[in-house]
């Protein structure tokens, strides 16, 4: 794309206006976009970077599904803001089509980077260089009704470590009471909502699920067919309520706060807004299982801190992201408002010691993976994607294997493109 | 009505009453909705997402409303810049709208028809394929980030409506009132002025109804074209404040914020409503 | 009174809101028609493609089950909102108190936004919170929970009903104007001749607002055919895609695939679509038009 005539007029005299003008202290502002679910927890590091420095980071929620296209038209415009938070998810497709700004030099070279969990060290790295960091982290996990549990004679201190007792606890739940209670829930027509809580079972037992290529495997391996299987076994014999198959994700969390619910995939951010909504409801946080014990896995997701391509103040900008990274930011920014840090040394820390369900989730982190996929949101977010499509054909149409075998051919032939 | 009068009284009681209680239904119906959407709106936050849910609040709480009032920049930073948009949008909708519907009533003009088609071409494009062009001439010519220039858009996508509207209300107007006036020596402008406009104020008063209305709800354009949180308008702002993690709906939020950008359209429309039923007894028949 | 000396000063009046469509919707219209001829991504490239885009289009079996989809929509709940319209203009267009009142609040939603409107019903509707299906069941009306967004037919009645109530106003309010300006005498002169009510509505009253029928008729199918809010809010294209509309696909094509040059596509072939069906639509109505 050629730069318009007036454009280069217009960089040339401010480039050398700022050539001439004095080295001047005074303090600047940087904008920092984040996407809404997670401004809550950029807004807490935004209040305490402001407390402590001259210059100000000010921040701007953008509605979540609307952040990609924000961010790729304003690079187009040559308008971007000084960072952004996004879905880690979307870091293979912006790094390679060359949105952000390589940090390798700066941040890769920052002690406490060394000590960020995996997932978000290996989403943000693209040809060799690292262009971004984790910012504010969220995890899957098994969120369980105890009550629940206690009424079906199970024990409320021992939820499912596989698969197969998974299925067999939600059935005795919804036994007690087959009118009123499910075993399970999941949002059935929501590709984001199952690959953060479904798709940590299956690749914890083995499975590859979305293709790094066009010539990678795609849903192979074992756990796929087995989680299929069972949600669709559970779908059959009612454990799962019949409103799960029309839920697009907006009562992706009020499902479970109505109490009716026995187990349900779900992530760290519920233990807050639970004991906020709802205090008298004594609930659970464990792992997500696998097929045996000990393939217990989660999806580590939340956002990711980049620096735009063309940023007016990237050093600037820069020192914020390697500030957020301090133990100063991370325990009295995040933990101390309960919210995860990125950090893995620091998962058990003061703040979380009266909670030890927030133990839970940060060792999750830990253990977790992200999948590393060009065309994300082609793949799973779409409302008509190949991964929703197959969970739907799969557990309400019945054919687990035709599903399966759709989903490969689609995903493939949108990595190919 | 004569309709009812030749027949016996006993059956034209009977019809009225017929036509009354269907009214009230008809009320009910159109009503209904608003009003349970406010009751949901002052219940508490985990009442209002309860399955089942209640009709009426069991205790009251303005917990969702402080929620949307106190959402990051603040709910008086978001309706200043809607109104603000809104207002310039008007502006810019009446300034072209009420010449055009002028010249294109009351003059012959060379073809006409074509002009009047390539003036309803907003009507019959997907703007939302559009608006990526938009906003990317604007970034050149540094529209893009003002409200001005989200003013243009709103304006832009009200004109076809606001067009025919004026077009129709200055062909109702009748040739002897222009004719008069045209004998006096007068200018076609001093006659769009002093005899014509007293005369379209009910279709003035429609088209600003509208486009206040379609500029306080746009949610697609505000959001590609305003780049800070002190600059969005209230619908970006409602859309982020009641969804949760991977979509989840704050229930309670999104009553509240319904009700919020739904009260300054009624009171527009409570408060005007005497003209713009005019304005289109008057206009909208042509 | 217009003579010639008249036809500039009028272009003078008609060319601000000309350069303005020009300029704003035009132009940007034919940068769509280069965009579509592109393969440009929001994510990057912009290499010319020729008609590659369209070839694609014609063979997109998702494009065209969307537009399908969009026509049944149009199709049905075009004649709903002008029936249901036209009784309600009927019903309310004399000016007692109550019917003034009545004609008021059906009008009410019409000042509502349709994103606003598709939220609140979205809600009302919801399996698990809406208040809509608990009325049903109270009132005895339905013996079993309706369940609306599982399947196509349901999600799409939901989404008429939303809609129909948002702006069935709108065209009751045109109607109204319509059957107001019919002059009182030619009723008059019925009435005496004996024809009762409904013989009038018939053969006087809805042949003289045929011009008002026709035109929102035109207005409210472009509308239908350009649905985007209603179904993105309410549906979200589901259950399994099937009630994704045309704006919808180009949007999911445009913005969630990244694909612009695609969507510009779907785009171009949608405009020519609707602008084709409202030509012959003015053709016809002209022809059998009372001009």
């Amino acid at each position: 794309m050629t730069m318009p005539l007036l454009g280069r007029m217009a960089l040339a005299l401010s480039l050398s206006a700022a050539a001439f003008a004095p080295v001047s202290a005074s303090a600047a502002t940087l904008s920092l976009w984040a996407r809404a679910s997670s401004s809550n927890a950029a807004q807490h590091m935004v209040d305490l970077w402001n407390e402590s420095h001259d210059d100000k980071v000010e921040l701007t929620t953008i509605p979540d599904n609307q952040m990609v296209t924000k961010l790729a038209t304003s690079v187009q415009a040559g308008d971007v803001p000084d960072l952004i938070s996004f879905d880690l998810i979307f870091m293979p497709d912006f790094m390679k089509a060359g949105f952000l700004t390589d940090l390798t030099a700066t941040l890769g070279a920052d002690p406490n980077q060394e000590k960020v969990a995996q997932a978000f060290k290996d989403l943000a790295t693209y040809d060799g260089k690292l262009f971004g960091t984790g910012f504010t982290p969220d995890v899957s996990i098994l969120l369980y009704n105890k009550d629940l549990f206690t009424a079906a004679g199970l024990d409320p201190e021992k939820p499912p470590t596989t698969i197969a007792e998974l299925q067999d606890y939600a059935a005795k739940i919804h036994a007690t009471d087959p009118d009123n209670i499910s075993g399970y829930y999941f949002s059935g027509s929501c590709g984001g909502c199952n690959i953060f809580t479904q798709a940590p079972m299956m690749w914890g037992s083995g499975a590859t699920l979305l293709p790094a290529g066009p010539d990678t495997p795609v849903m192979e391996g074992p756990g796929v067919v087995e989680v299929l299987t069972m949600l669709k076994d559970m779908w059959d014999a009612g454990i799962i309520p019949e409103s799960a198959e029309s839920d697009t994700g907006a009562n992706f969390t009020a499902t479970f706060e109505t109490g009716t619910v026995g187990m349900q995939g779900s992530g760290g951010f519920a233990i807050s807004s639970l004991k906020a909504n709802h205090p008298e409801m004594n609930f659970g946080i464990a792992p997500l299982p696998g097929i045996k014990d000990g393939d217990q896995s989660s999806f580590v997701g939340g956002d990711v801190i980049a620096i735009p391509t063309g940023a007016k103040n990237p050093d600037l900008a820069t020192s914020f992201i390697t500030w957020s990274l301090t133990d100063e930011a991370q325990l009295e920014g995040l933990a101390k408002n309960l919210i995860l840090p990125v950090r893995t040394d620091l998962a058990d820390n003061q703040y979380f010691q009266a909670e030890p369900r927030y133990i839970t989730t940060a060792e999750a982190v830990a253990i977790g993976q992200t999948p590393y996929a060009f065309h994300f949101n082609d793949m799973v977010n779409a409302d008509q994607s190949p991964w929703l499509t197959m969970i739907q054909t799969a557990v309400f149409d019945g054919d687990v294997e035709g599903a399966i075998e759709g989903a490969r051919e689609t995903m493939l032939e949108i990595a190919a493109d | 009505m004569s309709a009812i009068s030749q027949k016996s009284a006993p059956m034209a009681r009977a019809q009225r009453y017929l036509i009354g209680a269907v009214c009230v239904l008809v009320i009910t119906l159109m009503l209904g909705p608003i009003a349970l959407s406010f009751f949901a709106s002052i219940k508490t936050p985990a009442e209002a997402s309860a399955s089942p849910p209640n009709y009426l609040p069991q205790s009251l709480s303005t917990e969702n409303y402080q929620k949307v009032i106190d959402y990051q920049a603040g709910l008086f930073t978001y309706a200043s810049n809607s109104f603000l948009v809104a207002g310039m949008a008007i502006v810019l909708c009446l300034v072209l709208a009420v010449p055009a519907g002028y010249g294109l009533a009351r003059f012959r003009l060379p073809g006409k028809e074509v002009i009047f088609v390539l003036l309803l071409a907003p009507l019959m494009i997907p703007y939302q394929a559009i608006l990526t062009p938009i906003y990317l001439n604007f970034s050149k010519i540094g529209l893009a980030n003002s409200h001005l220039g989200l003013a243009i858009v709103h304006a832009v996508l009200q004109l076809p409506f606001s067009i025919y509207l004026m077009r129709n209300a200055f062909e109702a107007i009748p040739r002897e009132i222009e004719e008069a006036a045209l004998i006096d020596g007068a200018t076609s402008l001093q006659v769009l002025r002093r005899i014509f406009l007293p005369l379209v104020i009910p279709g003035v008063v429609t088209v600003m109804l509208f486009t206040f209305i379609n500029s306080w709800n746009e949610f697609l354009a505000a959001l590609i074209f305003m780049n800070k949180e002190s600059s969005f308008t209230v619908p970006i702002m409602l859309v982020s404040v009641r969804t949760g993690r991977l979509g989840a709906v704050d229930w309670g939020a999104l009553q509240a914020g319904v009700i919020v950008s739904i009260l300054p359209c009624i009171l527009i429309y409570v408060l005007l409503q005497k003209y713009y039923v005019s304005g289109f007894l008057n206009g909208a028949v042509k | 009174m217009a003579s010639i000396r008249n036809r500039h000063l009028g272009l003078i009046y008609v060319a601000p809101a000309l350069i303005f469509v020009i300029a704003f919707v035009l132009y940007p219209l034919g940068q769509l028609v280069y965009l579509s001829l592109t393969d440009t991504s929001l994510l990057g490239g912009g290499e010319w493609v020729g008609l590659e885009n369209y070839e694609k289009a014609f063979a997109d079996k998702s494009f065209w089950r969307a537009l399908w989809f969009t026509v049944k929509y149009t199709v049905v709940i075009t004649p709903i909102l002008m029936g249901l319209g036209f009784a309600l203009a009927l019903l309310t267009s004399n000016n007692s108190p109550l019917r003034l009142f009545t004609r008021a609040t059906i009008f009410l939603p019409v000042v509502i936004g349709l994103g606003t409107s598709s939220l609140l019903w979205y809600w009302l509707l919801d399996q698990q919170v809406g208040l809509f299906n608990k009325i049903l069941l109270d009132l005895h009306l339905v013996e079993e929970m309706p369940v609306w967004f599982t399947k196509a037919d349901p999600a799409l009645a939901a989404v008429i009903i939303s809609v129909t109530w948002k702006v069935i106003g709108f065209g009751m309010i045109l109607f109204v104007a319509a059957i107001q300006s019919i002059n009182s005498e030619v009723l008059e002169a019925a009435i005496i001749d004996g024809a009762n009510y409904w013989q009038r509505v018939w053969k006087i009253i809805i042949p003289l607002s045929m011009r008002t029928l026709l035109l929102a008729t035109l207005i409210s199918a472009i509308g239908s055919m350009l649905a985007f809010d209603q179904f993105y809010i309410m549906t979200g294209g589901n259950p399994r895609g099937q009630t994704f509309t045309s704006v919808y696909w180009i949007y999911q094509n445009s913005f969630i695939s990244f694909k612009l040059g695609y969507g510009a596509a779907l785009s171009i072939i949608l405009t020519a679509i609707i602008l084709f069906f409202s030509a012959i639509q003015v053709f016809l109505s002209n022809r059998s038009g009372t001009e």
